[in-house]
């Protein structure tokens, strides 16, 4: 597989192993929802995490370890900017790495060409939700080394001290990074984190059912569609829309607009059938036919049903991502840079989002993305539709005002 | 006779020690932590401890919730007794050779895990799920019903989920009820009815008082059923608890929903205890 990729055959091994796989590609918000109510009872449980550190296998006997950061990266050939070599001396990595991911959310052999590369032994856990994963980093001692938060929660969690700066001449990757995210808002220069997916957020319904050509955020509250509508059980993204569709700002803390927001969305409210994780799952069972939904599960539901269709709305969509950081009590601080410059190359970047289904923010990859994801608008939209799209930011102590008003409005006061 | 006396006591260590770290202890968590305040991170500030999360607790926000906690557990408490007395009593009194085996049968389920017969519900009661599909293939209905989401589907999953806590103190209680008591009021020319409503119901009340705990009181914390079964109307005083715990990240004001519900739970219990003793057994 992973000489395959550098042969460059990408082409009729890769789309038989997509189709293999896209069977079993099960998207990670998919697995949110129930893993939620598992989870809860382990949010408590600083001890699991002490264990899964405890865990860990016997180190490895020092392999001769090749000099990371002179190790170009393997799509430098084909991608246009080429890294340069640090002249710096490299320092030596730790034997082991304990990386923090959420489930079916990385390519399937990023790991093991990882460990075969730089003869680091990983433990790779999964968590099943972000609560779960918040809560067992917030102890400050999980024992990983590298977690993936998203964007939105970077300055949180440097403002909390649970991730350290980013050494980035152990990253001569991040030349890789497109335009966009070469200095993100929400971490100026890349200091602290690395992108590593992106994702948008618009609503998805079923073609079969659904026969119109719906374009706006007004459908979720169209009475033909009573009780067979969902919204995402998420306070940022569900207020979100209300205030996309009052034309106010996704990120606004003035209370009279989330006053007017709430009550748009109390207006709904008697229209829906539920407040959702598991979007698409709850449209493929046909429960029903149109819900608020995010991009990445809405494509991999529409492997399964090609009646589905991903929609970001004219009043606008929410672009969210992830990002990989490295956590500021890591016991293996240098593998976790190996591991971030490894996620960011062209070939690794691009066999991840040929698994997973999300674009990264990887320019370089797109030479050895599957045509068919590029040209998915549900994964890669046009630029009509990244226009539109709004990001959330942080925003510290006003968050109370949306997830009070989430409580308000599910509890129907 | 001293001697005696120490020993007693240190028999009752283990279970003391038991409860003071696995009740008394994080119950007194959860109450200081209800009196703290969040940071805007989700972490939580004992700095300045006070009573305002319970003021907030106690705004009108929260009544139709509190409401509908109620109404899913009493609804769910009656139909779980009504189901599993007959068949209680069935086994005690026809079960033969076999009670064992039916006893077990009816632990069965707990080899499963909650949430994924939970999750067989929701295959159960969906749009286009397996009721559904009976019910359109019988021609009985055109279009798919709503089941799922619906109240009726929380009290449903409810009942199934708990007539094997309430199946079992019954089964005890019906059991260890002398046969010769209700032949005794038959002899006396009580029918069938009258000695079952005179006499085994009466003695059995303990056995229904235990079953009725052990209902209500888990389906009023229960958050799972009304996530999954659920839906956008469906929000119980659990379901909040763990949105404030987990989506809003405020510990304290969970905390004070928590702490409160914890004690309207034991006032409620221990005052039903004691009414219902000095009624039917003082």
């Amino acid at each position: 597989m992973n000489r395959n990729h550098r042969d460059g055959s990408s082409n009729v091994g890769e789309d038989e192993l997509a189709r293999l796989l896209a069977a079993r590609r099960l998207s990670r918000r998919e697995l949110l929802h129930r893993a939620a109510i598992l989870g809860a009872g382990l949010t408590l449980a600083p001890i699991a995490a002490a264990c899964t550190a405890g865990a860990s296998p016997t180190p490895v006997p020092a392999t001769p370890t090749p000099a990371p950061a002179t190790t170009a990266p393997t799509g430098a050939a084909t991608a246009p900017p080429t890294p340069v070599p640090s002249p710096t001396p490299v320092p030596t990595p730790e034997a082991e790495l304990n990386v923090y991911n959420w489930d079916y959310y990385i390519g399937e052999n990023t790991v093991s060409s990882f460990q075969d590369k730089y003869g680091i032994k990983v433990t790779y856990d999964r968590f099943p939700d972000y609560e779960t994963m918040t809560a067992k980093i917030s102890t400050g001692n999980s024992g990983f080394d590298v977690t993936f938060p998203t964007g939105l929660d970077v300055p949180g969690f440097l403002a909390r001290g649970l991730v350290q700066p980013l050494d980035l001449s152990l990253i001569p990757n991040k030349v890789n990074l497109g335009a966009d995210w070469q200095n993100p808002a929400y971490d100026p220069g890349n200091a602290h984190s690395m992108p590593y997916m992106w994702w948008t957020t618009g609503f998805a319904y079923d073609t079969e059912k659904i026969t119109d050509d719906l374009t706006s955020w007004a459908a979720l509250w169209d009475e033909r569609w009573k009780k067979k509508m969902a919204m995402l059980d998420d306070y940022r993204e569900t207020f979100a829309v209300a205030l996309m569709r009052l034309g106010y700002s996704v990120n606004t803390t003035s209370d009279a607009e989330l006053d007017e927001a709430l009550a748009l969305l109390q207006k709904q409210n008697p229209l829906l059938r539920m407040y959702t994780s598991d979007d698409v799952g709850e449209l493929k069972a046909g429960n029903v036919w149109l819900s608020h939904a995010w991009s990445g599960s809405a494509y991999a539901a529409s492997q399964d049903r090609p009646s589905l269709r991903y929609v970001i709305p004219t009043e606008g969509g929410v672009r969210g991502s992830d990002t990989m950081v490295v956590l500021a009590n890591a016991p293996h601080p240098i593998a976790a840079h190996l591991f971030i410059n490894h996620m960011l190359d062209a070939e690794v970047s691009a066999a991840n989002t040929n698994y997973i289904g999300y674009m990264g923010p990887n320019e370089a990859a797109k030479a050895f993305i599957d045509p068919s994801i590029l040209a998915n608008p549900t994964v890669n939209p046009d630029k009509a539709a990244i226009d539109r799209l709004v990001e959330e930011v942080d925003l510290g102590a006003d968050l109370e005002k949306y997830s009070s008003r989430f409580v308000t409005l599910k509890s129907g006061a | 006779m001293g001697r005696d006396r120490t020993r007693d006591a240190a028999l009752l260590l283990p279970g003391m020690a038991w409860l003071v770290v696995f009740f008394a202890v994080p119950l007194a968590i959860i109450f200081v932590v209800s009196l703290g305040t969040r940071d805007q991170y989700g972490g939580v500030i004992l700095d300045t401890l006070g009573p305002r999360n319970y003021a907030r607790a106690l705004e009108p926000d929260f009544l139709p919730t509190v409401a509908n906690s109620l109404r899913y557990a009493t609804l769910t408490t009656v139909l779980t007794i009504v189901i599993s007395y007959p068949i209680a009593y069935w086994i005690s009194r026809y079960g033969g050779h076999h009670k064992l085996l039916l006893l077990v049968l009816v632990m069965l389920p707990f080899w499963t895990s909650w949430v994924i017969r939970t999750y067989a519900w929701m295959i159960i009661l969906g749009d286009s799920g397996v009721l559904n599909g009976i019910l359109g293939s019988l021609g009985v209905v055109d279009e798919p019903i709503m089941l799922l989401n619906t109240d009726l589907a929380v009290v449903l999953g409810m009942t199934y989920g708990f007539l094997p806590f309430a199946i079992l103190p019954l089964y005890v209680s019906i059991d260890r009820l002398d046969p010769a008591l209700v032949a005794a009021a038959r002899d006396l020319y009580a029918s069938g009815r009258a000695a079952f409503w005179h006499v085994t119901l009466p003695l059995t009340m303990p056995g229904i008082i235990a079953a009725a705990i052990l209902t209500f009181i888990p389906a009023i914390g229960d958050f799972v059923t009304p996530d999954l079964l659920g839906g956008a109307q469906t929000m119980t005083i659990a379901k909040v608890i763990q949105m404030l715990f987990l989506s809003s990240r405020d510990w304290p004001f969970g905390a004070a929903l928590g702490f409160l519900l914890i004690v309207v739970t034991v006032v409620a219990t221990v005052g039903t205890l004691r009414i219902l003793r000095r009624e039917v057994i003082g």
